[in-house]
Formats: structure tokens, sequence, C-alpha cells
């Protein structure tokens, strides 16, 4: 405390530790906070097709083509521990090949201070719905959720489902496939 | 870095005597905390954390600006050191050629 380097390095180091402190008190402010919301998902069109998967093995795979409507308000998750939400719909489905398959279909992402009210219709995937296999023609329980990770400024990263999935049918037979040259 | 340190020191003094510095320490703690916990109420009343680091700021910037500079308050209780004492007029004079003879003979 004699010198002003030593004057500066004992204010710097004290102020750190308060700012330590009060990040610590925020994270504790929203430990107990649930982040569960409610989602109206529901799905517009269901077609399968059976196409060469050539990202695979080049073989014929099931390829799921769906549109979905989603409603849902999420601005209750925010508060000032988190900086953005990663939402994420997944398909669940159960096929001869695997006990339980998880294909992401479309994600987004909601920051802070952006509108956290979501009402799509008619919204197309992002990412393609292939199965390894024919486990999607007939197949007649697939589950969307939309789930999503809370980013926090401190803390842990919260993984969490959103109540109200909705479960589809795929058609018994196969859309025609146009191949392109 | 030691050395250029010690060599602005020589250049601008920014010493404090030992009561300035326990008043400049509890100066800030005390500056730093209530800016932290106003931070804290007034960043969790509009649920924006980053107005809590924003304020904890403001308190750092203004304990340095009372801390930092060497103020005179901070000066007002100087240490009474002893005179220096002059070796060579003191070696000139007998009294003390005097006094140092008896020890050596011991």
């Amino acid at each position: 405390m004699n010198t002003f380097f030593s004057r500066s390095n004992a204010l710097l180091a004290f102020t750190l530790s308060v700012l330590a402190a009060l990040t610590f008190l925020c994270f504790l402010s929203t430990y107990f906070r649930a982040y569960q919301a409610d989602v109206a998902l529901k799905t517009v069109t269901v077609v399968v097709k059976n196409v060469p998967d050539y990202s695979a093995n080049r073989e014929m795979n099931d390829l799921g083509y769906i549109t979905f409507d989603l409603e849902a308000d999420l601005t209750s998750l925010f508060n000032w521990n988190v900086k953005q939400l990663f939402l994420y719909l997944t398909a669940e489905y159960q096929s001869s090949n695997n006990k339980l398959n998880q294909v992401v279909l479309w994600d987004k992402i909601i920051r802070r201070g952006e509108s956290a009210i979501l009402n799509y219709s008619g919204l197309n995937t992002k990412y393609y719905f292939w199965d390894d296999g024919k486990g999607l023609v007939g197949n007649k329980n697939v589950t969307l959720t939309l789930s999503w990770n809370v980013v926090p400024n401190a803390g842990h990263l919260p993984n969490i489902f959103g109540d109200g999935g909705h479960s589809f049918k795929f058609p018994l037979d196969y859309a025609p496939s146009v191949r392109s040259h | 870095m030691a050395y250029i340190g010690e060599k602005l020191e020589q250049m601008f003094p920014t010493y404090l005597d030992y009561d300035g510095q326990r008043r400049a320490e509890r100066l800030f703690h005390v500056i730093v905390i209530l800016f932290g916990a106003v931070g804290l109420i007034w960043g969790y009343a509009i649920q924006q954390f980053s107005q809590t680091v924003y304020i904890l700021g403001a308190g750092f910037a203004l304990a340095a600006a009372l801390v930092l500079p060497p103020w005179p308050m901070y000066r007002l209780k100087p240490l009474n050191w002893q005179k220096p004492v002059d070796y060579e007029t003191q070696a000139a004079t007998p009294n003390s050629n005097e006094a140092k003879k008896p020890k050596k003979k011991k």
C-alpha cells in the first residue's frame, strides 16, 4: 500500500474478488429455476421416401420429409443469468435396427433481448431426417420434442425438454422420388 | 520492471504514511463493496447482470481516483525519523573519539 503500484495491485485484486463474489451470488439466485415452458407442436406434411444416402453408405435409406407448426412463449426462461437459449427439435422413434433413434431436425438460437415468442406454421426442417435403414416407412410412433440449452453467465448448462411433444405416423407407402441427373 | 518502478518512485514519490495507508485501504474496501452491493441490487431489479458489472467498475474508478494518487490527506502523520547522523563531522570531534577508545581496550 506504500507505492502507486502496490495500491493499484491491492485495489484491482480486491475488485476482482468482489466481482467473483457477485457472479457467484447471481448464479445462486437462479440455481433453483426450473426453466420449463409449454410447447405446441404439430406436423403439417408427413412424407417418406426411399432414396440413396450418398453421405453414408450409398444404400437406399428412408428419408423423412416433414413440415411442422411450432408455437411457444419462452420469455419466462430469460433472467439476469441467461445469455441465450439454444433450441433444438428432435424426432424420437423406435426401429428394427435401433431401440432408440434421435434425430435433430431443426434448431434456433434466441439471444438475450430478442423476441422469445415463437409462432411458426408450415416450417421446413433444417437438417435431413435420415434413417439408417427402413425404419421410417409405416412407423406408427414418431415423437417430436422441442428441447433447449440455457446458456448462463455463470453456472451450469441446463438441458431442458419442453412440455408438450407431438407424435405422428409415417405413411405406409413411399412417396415417388424424382431422380435428377 | 521492478527497477523501472523504483526509478519512477524516486522521480515521483507516491508513498503514504502508515496511517494514510490504513485509511486508504479502508476507503477502497468500503467504496468497492458499497458499489458492488448497490450494483447487485440494481442488476437483480432490472435483471441485467451487465449493469452490476458496470456499477462495480464505476466503484473501481472512484476508488482508484481517491486512493491511488498520494493525496495530502494520506500524509498527515509522517513518521518522526531521528535526525540523520553526519559521521564525518562526528569523527572530527574529540568526544566521540574518546568514547570509542575505551571500548577497544576491553
